[in-house]
């Protein structure tokens, strides 16, 4: 079995599964936000397949995935800086407990 | 490619079962006779007190956090770095308006107090 | 490569406003911290003065550049990036103008609140012009992520908090959506440029007579990231507890210059990258669009908290604009350049009245708005007018926005939506109704009245004369809405 393009598309459409699974049944922010980043990881691994099966000859892909990384990790700051708040208002970082504005 | 492959999982499956029959053996062997002192955390001869899952000292988060950014931006010098002898001098440029921004940002960071530890 | 100093001209001729705000956003932001007492001994308005000038001189340059495209035509300034830059921009002016009473109130980071505002307006500057699709990734995060931070900015407020981190977690997960709709368009096309993008569709189409599911599924994920981007109604959840928490001037900005860029990045991905897949997309986009109607504005009715009423009302606003998308012409763009603008001008107008009164009152209650009328005549007849204008009432803008897009819609035989935009339309006007009546009918005489700070009087009279100029004279928006559309499709 050689492992081909399907291969890599089917491993980040199951890691983008697992992220969007983790992030809507985990309680933990952080937890919330590492699921996000799992998603974001799944895109990578799209993107840097398609570039190596689908376009060779330029670099595309790569280079969106670079800044993938780069501009995910500019969020993920702000995300913890934003839990680090959340912790010290609630002594807690559980979302069901953000909960003071409803509908 | 195949044959590639099958090597990776040879060894792999190797390096497992060796560190698992070990684990084995020693368990096998080994006499059982607990007691509290022999279960006692070792930490460098030092008595050990509280839990290991205290709270952190919040500014630990701040470096993590300021670590990250810079960490990470440091992605885009290594591709630039690879080619940089057919980029050129406009790429040199480029990055130098690059490292500034992050500058910026250091030196904001570093006016605002949170590189210090007090 | 050679060095071509006249094509390094050409290319940063077209940017130089956006890196002129740029640098303009790091002296804001490193004043506050260099300047004396840490900036903290310097006035608000200060601030927010240094900062005007600088949105001033950027729609300026703005208005001066010729259009041109650059950076290998990843970059385009044309008519429509114009546009959509001044609408920017304005809604940065107001917000700066209106914010100063909120900030004042804070005791910290008061410098780099409008910093931050600033670099968020040049992420959005670089979304509008944006023809290659990670610039336009890069371009949205740069202004969702500062508007992160933004939306938490009254640190010690729980709600604020809250806010915040329900935006970064939604915003995250809508980038992730979005982004996986790019590497999905960029494995079927080989192309991240937005025309290469369109040949690419072409020829999938060329090669076998239909789109393969693949496609589909690039354009759903490509929606579902540009539905949460923009509030529509499935992925609306996070608007309304954002919009609460969030504080009212960055409510304000959030509803309406985020939204006018993720409106013109939505035409030029949609009206041009994937123009010729729109069989596939025209059907989902009417009913996202039906939807934010009708769960905006019914929702809105049981609020009891003014910014959650706008919060609904701006979804449903976004679903009017999209009533328009559904005619993939040069109408379509039109209508909703048209919407863009009376929308800036509406909604921008309403949320300072919030602000001039919370600034008094504290509250954003709506039942704390009894008799506003009598305490303060002008923030209620201003505010009725932004209302109506929102509600589609003539001789405001609103009424020739919705009237322009339901035209579109008809012409292209989407009968039922316009049916739809109506009937919400009516129900609409019920809550905005219910505002105005209580501003106007007290019960009871109520203690002292307040005046209006100078610059939100001038902020309230800029948005009203633009609510009414686009009602009364829309002759001279049509043509620059129509200019901005051609640019989508020149062979029209």
């Amino acid at each position: 079995m050689t492992v081909g393009l399907p291969h890599f598309l089917a491993l980040s459409a199951i890691v983008f599964c697992i992220g969007v699974y983790g992030m809507l049944t985990r309680r933990n922010a952080v937890g919330v936000l590492m699921s996000i980043e799992l998603m974001f990881n799944a895109v990578n691994i799209t993107l840097v397949a398609f570039a190596h099966y689908i376009t060779p000859q330029d670099v595309t892909g790569q280079v969106v995935a670079v800044f993938t990384i780069a501009v995910a990790a500019a969020e993920a700051t702000v995300a913890l800086a934003i839990v680090l708040l959340i912790y010290q208002h609630h002594k807690g970082i559980d979302v069901d407990n953000v909960n003071i504005m409803k509908w | 490619m195949v044959s590639d492959f099958a090597a990776v999982a040879v060894f792999l499956i190797v390096g497992v079962g060796f560190v698992l029959f070990t684990l084995l053996l020693s368990k096998i062997f080994r006499p059982s006779d607990p007691n509290p002192i022999k279960q006692s955390t070792y930490e460098c001869g030092e008595e050990p007190f509280g839990p290991s899952w205290i709270q952190f000292n919040v500014r630990f988060y701040i470096f993590a956090l300021m670590f990250v950014i810079f960490d990470v931006e440091a992605i885009f010098l290594f591709p630039w770095a690879i080619a940089y002898q057919s980029l050129g001098l406009f790429a040199f440029v480029e990055m130098l308006i690059f490292i500034s921004i992050l500058l910026f940002g250091l030196a904001y960071a570093w006016k605002k107090g949170l590189l210090k530890w007090y | 490569m050679p060095f071509d100093i006249v094509q390094f001209y050409a290319d940063w001729q077209t940017i130089l406003p956006e890196c002129f705000l740029l640098v303009w956003a790091c002296i804001v932001t490193m004043a506050a911290v260099f300047s004396r007492n840490s900036g903290e001994g310097t006035s608000t308005g200060t601030y927010a003065i240094w900062t005007l000038i600088g949105v001033l001189v950027t729609a300026v340059w703005v208005a001066l550049t010729p259009d041109g495209t650059a950076f290998g035509g990843t970059f385009v300034f044309d008519r429509l990036a114009v546009l959509f830059k001044e609408i920017v921009l304005g809604g940065v002016l107001l917000t700066v103008i209106s914010s100063i009473g909120p900030v004042d109130r804070m005791k910290l980071h008061r410098g780099e609140f409008f910093g931050l505002l600033l670099f968020s307006a040049v992420g959005m500057m670089l979304m509008v012009s944006a023809t290659e699709l990670l610039l336009l990734y890069i371009a949205i995060e740069l202004s969702t992520v500062t508007l992160f931070v933004l939306a938490a900015y009254r640190k010690a407020n729980r709600k604020s908090a809250e806010a915040g981190l329900k935006y970064v977690i939604l915003g995250g997960i809508s980038s992730a959506v979005l982004l996986y709709g790019v590497a999905l368009l960029y494995g079927m096309t080989g192309s991240t440029e937005l025309a290469g993008i369109r040949n690419g569709i072409g020829d999938l189409f060329m090669a076998s007579g239909s789109f393969p599911p693949g496609l589909t599924m690039a354009l759903l994920l490509l929606l579902a990231g540009f539905g949460f981007k923009l509030a529509l109604a499935p992925f609306h959840m996070w608007a309304p507890d954002v919009y609460e928490g969030a504080p009212t001037p960055i409510t304000a900005y959030l509803s309406v210059a985020s939204k006018a860029a993720a409106v013109a990045a939505f035409l030029r991905v949609f009206f041009v990258g994937l123009e010729s897949s729109q069989t596939l997309w025209v059907q989902a986009v009417a009913v996202l669009a039906a939807l934010a109607m009708i769960v905006g504005n019914v929702t809105a009715i049981v609020q009891s908290n003014i910014k959650r009423m706008l919060a609904y009302s701006s979804v449903a606003q976004i679903g009017y604009i999209l009533v328009g998308a559904v005619a993939v012409n040069t109408w379509g763009a039109t209508s909703m350049t048209y919407y863009a603008m009376a929308y800036l001008f509406a909604n921008m107008g309403a949320f300072i009245c919030v602000i001039a009164f919370s600034n008094r009152m504290g509250s954003d209650e709506i039942d704390d708005y009894a008799a506003l009328s009598r305490r303060s005549p002008t923030i209620a007849v201003f505010f009725s007018i932004f209302l109506l204008s929102l509600a589609g009432i003539p001789p405001t803008a609103g009424f020739l926005a919705k009237y322009y897009v339901f035209l579109a819609a008809i012409n292209n035989g989407y009968l039922w939506l316009v049916i739809v935009g109506l009937l919400t339309s009516v129900i609409a006007l019920y809550y905005y109704a219910t505002v105005i009546r209580k501003m106007f009918f007290p019960l009871d005489q109520p203690e002292g009245g307040f005046p209006v700070s100078l610059p939100l009087t001038i902020a309230l009279s800029i948005s009203c004369l633009g609510v009414l100029l686009l009602g009364v004279f829309p002759g001279p928006f049509v043509d620059l809405a129509q200019a901005a559309a051609a640019m989508l499709m020149p062979g029209m």
